[in-house]
């Protein structure tokens, strides 16, 4: 024992030995309100399991007569029932529907609100409201969650403000397990059910009490007053035992066989039980809301009657529902399969890649709270039983370090129409990094969800940006006159790597507006053009009163670059080609060895060019090309953009098919 | 003889041409005229007879389909060294779009009666011409199949 922990007193308890740090303390059952109480100071809500409408839930608590003594559960695929349980515990059951989650992340938090006055349209991020939390019986697999979320929302490229504000703020006392349910499997996720770190102070239950340990600094001057004694060796076994008795229940559970499981996983993308388990999926998103990991978010506009102020709010959203992997003309998942393996392979596999840890703790609520019980241990025993093969495991690219800060204010000095529906905006670009070649920046407008586009071409003080109207958004956007402000966020993402086509030579292929985001790197080859090889560029478009830029095409051939285009259809008065681009490279002379292609178009149209630029010899590693993909937030953290491994936003847009692999041009990916 | 010798060397250049057999390359250019077009040279017309095959050395030909109110509409421009006519060798021989000639035009021209003629009469020149005029009309297929898609009118950067 540490003099400077011996002997302290507290008021109304009678005098007690305080243990050390290292040494495990006891805490009896009736001080159990001592401890809500010390959490209490400062004006913090403690938020514990409590019974109601035949469920233990999570909610604000301030005395200890409301934790759901002498309860247990039974808990089963799609079924969930509180019974009687020990006499005299407070902690017997295992996990509810809710999680920390719903406090450390809400459903939906105000994230910045743009203003519209005479004098000009403002930006403000909000300002968390967070006030300060002590959780209060957080089991191990949480612990393990909220460790998940840290990764994915604070120590990533980019944090998430609100989340940070919460997080910092919170006292987590955790509950160690003396049970289990049926459907818990932390075992063999490696998150429990054992208490290692993450937590202030740690409780085991036993029949007289709890068992004390402390696990930060904060929780040794949380426990200095408490009114807690060291611990018996009785006491310490009893709650041993406990806990290895919840061990061995979650260890006779069907598990998980984790070892190799992501490369299997990401080997069996075709199998057949995909589809099979879609028939009973309902996709109605409960796995993803129960789950205390899930952090895809959508972000969403509330405007004042007026038009004067709209709030930006990021608010939960699932890879089940229908408008989540939405484009206009379609979504990229549109089958309930697609969307049950983008759930079960990011948990179980491409989460590994991003962040270093499953995305799934064992928890076992999706199961439980599956309308239709599916179970994902069974579904992961028959499409990835062990042990497979490995498969090459690629190297992520590192991401390029994010502008953290929410839009900014920024003045159109012109606006020019390009063709019927597309227009190209200049803005005023100042203190900001200067975009490189195929990096975009999302941009918002009052009362419509932030967009993102790429950027068309780098000035001094300006930048470009060719939007075409498609949708609400982009329709306003394309009707905004000079002078206006709009709010821009970046440079983001991944742009073309320009350094690896020095002295070599280049193909651009373009289709239709895919040509934006290539015009920088056509710029700069211009300007730069001693720096590499020869360079071709192929450019498709609908028809030829759709083709862009077309008054900077001789600009480009008098740089010596070839430029070839043609349309899909055309009126008799056109003379240039008609057929789709890839007919270009019918016609084309033989590419050289060595040559990188830089491809944009839609993602059907790359398909078809990757074909192409494949059978004339070129290597997957040096075919490039610029994905689209829903983008709510553009740095990362609200998911809807994934691909496989990677959040197109962040870790792209702009890839090579090596990288890629098979997930390009995959059904439902 | 060396205007023979300059057709046979431009035919192997031209990805048509290229792996046709030196049986079948001969054998084309035995029944082949070299033919300098001017410009709105109407070679086939929809629905017609189609009269020759031909294989363009230069030029760009334009293959239109007339819709009633809209007019006539390129569907595809054949560049040198794709083929043109191919419904000469294949029933009912009626073309399937009009083509004509945008500028100037060289090709090799077949006249299709003998063109039949020789592909039933010489195996050798059958099973290497077929082949490459299989590859011509599956390259049409799918790029047919993508203008179908009409791919850049449904193309946005987002759903917004």
């Amino acid at each position: 024992m540490t003099p400077s922990a011996s002997m302290t007193s507290t008021a109304g308890s009678a005098a007690i030995t305080t243990p050390s740090a290292a040494e495990p303390a006891f805490l009896e059952r009736h001080d159990l309100d001592a401890l809500i109480g010390a959490l209490q100071a400062g004006d913090r809500r403690v938020i514990g399991p409590t019974v109601r409408d035949g469920a233990v839930i999570l909610d604000e608590i301030t005395t200890a007569a409301e934790l759901p003594a002498g309860v247990r559960e039974t808990q089963a695929p799609g079924r969930y029932r509180l019974e009687e349980g020990r006499k005299g515990r407070t902690f017997d059951f295992t996990v509810g529907p809710m999680s920390p989650k719903r406090w450390t992340f809400p459903a939906r938090v105000p994230i910045g609100t743009a203003r519209r006055e005479a004098a000009g349209t403002t930006f403000t991020a909000a300002t968390p409201d967070a006030p300060p939390l002590a959780f209060l019986g957080v089991r191990a697999c949480e612990l393990a969650a909220l460790d998940v979320q840290d990764r994915v929302l604070l120590r990533g490229p980019v944090a998430d403000q609100d989340y940070a504000a919460r997080r910092r703020s919170a006292i987590v006392v955790a509950i160690e397990c003396t049970t289990a349910a049926s459907t818990c499997f932390c075992a063999s996720m490696g998150t429990g059910p054992e208490v290692r770190d993450g937590a202030d102070l740690v409780l085991t239950e036993t029949q007289a009490g709890f068992v004390v340990r402390v696990g930060s600094d904060r929780g040794t001057r949380l426990l200095e007053g408490l009114p807690v004694r060291p611990a018996t060796e009785a006491e310490r076994d009893e709650a041993s035992v406990g806990v290895a008795e919840a061990r061995s229940a979650v260890r006779a559970n069907v598990g998980v066989a984790t070892t190799g499981l992501p490369v299997r996983l990401e080997a069996a993308l075709d199998h057949s039980r995909w589809a099979e388990v879609a028939e009973r999926c309902l996709t109605c998103g409960n796995c993803t809301l129960v789950c205390p990991t899930c952090f895809c978010t959508s972000v969403e506009q509330v405007s004042d009657l007026d038009g004067v102020e709209s709030t930006t709010q990021r608010a939960w959203d699932s890879c089940f529902s229908a408008g989540f992997a939405a484009v206009a003309g379609g979504t990229f998942r549109s089958r309930p399969q697609d969307r049950y393996r983008q759930w079960l392979t990011h948990k179980f596999s491409t989460w590994v890649e991003q962040f270093g840890t499953f995305g799934c703790v064992g928890c076992g609520r999706c199961v439980t709270w599956c309308p239709v019980g599916i179970d994902v241990r069974e579904e992961l025993a028959v499409i990835a039983p062990p042990p497979r093969p490995s498969l090459p495991i690629l190297s992520i690219p590192a991401p390029v370090p994010a502008d953290g800060a929410w839009l900014r204010s920024a003045r159109i000095l012109g606006s020019h129409r390009e063709t019927s529906d597309t227009v190209t905006l200049t803005m005023a670009w100042i203190d900001a990094p200067h975009p490189r070649p195929g990096q975009f920046v999302m941009v918002g407008l009052p009362s419509f969800p932030a967009a993102p586009i790429s950027v068309s071409r780098v000035h001094d003080t300006s930048i470009e940006l060719t939007i075409r109207a498609a949708g609400p958004a982009t329709a306003a956007l394309t009707a905004l006159p000079t002078g206006s402000e709009i709010g821009l966020r970046g440079p983001l993402g991944r742009g073309w790597p320009v350094d690896r086509m020095y002295g070599r030579d280049v193909v651009i292929v373009a289709g239709g507006i895919g040509l934006a985001p290539l015009r920088p790197l056509i710029d700069t080859i211009v300007d730069d053009r001693l720096q590499f090889g020869a360079v071709r560029i192929f450019l498709g478009a609908r028809t030829p009163r759709d083709r862009l830029f077309t008054s900077e095409l001789s600009a480009w051939t008098e740089a010596g670059l070839l430029v070839d285009e043609t349309v899909d259809r055309a009126g008799a008065d056109w003379l240039g080609r008609v057929g789709v681009v890839t007919h270009l490279f019918d016609h084309s002379e033989r590419i050289p060895e060595g040559t990188i292609a830089a491809v944009c178009g839609p993602e059907r149209m790359m398909e078809a060019t990757a074909d192409v630029l494949r059978s004339r010899g070129l290597t997957d590693d040096r075919i490039l090309i610029t994905l689209e993909r829903h983008m709510d937030c553009g740095v990362g953290l609200c998911g809807h953009c994934q691909l496989g491994r990677f959040f197109v936003c962040r870790d792209g847009p702009v890839f090579s098919l090596a990288e890629l692999g098979d997930t390009f041009g995959r059904e439902g990916r | 003889m060396t205007e023979r010798r300059d057709l046979a060397a431009s035919l192997a250049t031209t990805w048509f041409g290229a792996e046709l057999s030196p049986h079948a390359r001969a054998a084309f250019l035995d029944l082949a005229r070299v033919a300098d077009l001017p410009p709105e040279t109407e070679m086939t017309r929809e629905g017609e007879l189609t009269t020759e095959f031909g294989l363009v050395l230069s030029g760009r030909i334009a293959l239109r389909l007339v819709v009633p109110g809209r007019g006539r509409t390129t569907i595809l421009t054949v560049e040198p060294g794709d083929v043109v006519g191919w419904s000469a060798v294949v029933q009912p021989y009626r073309a399937t779009s009009t083509a004509v000639t945008v500028g100037a035009v060289r090709a090799l021209l077949v006249e299709a009666v003998a063109l039949r003629a020789a592909l039933r009469a010489d195996d050798a020149l059958a099973a290497s011409l077929y082949p490459r005029l299989l590859e011509t009309l599956a390259r049409r297929l799918q790029g047919t199949r993508l203008q179908l898609l009409d791919l850049f009118s449904g193309q946005i950067e987002g759903a917004w």
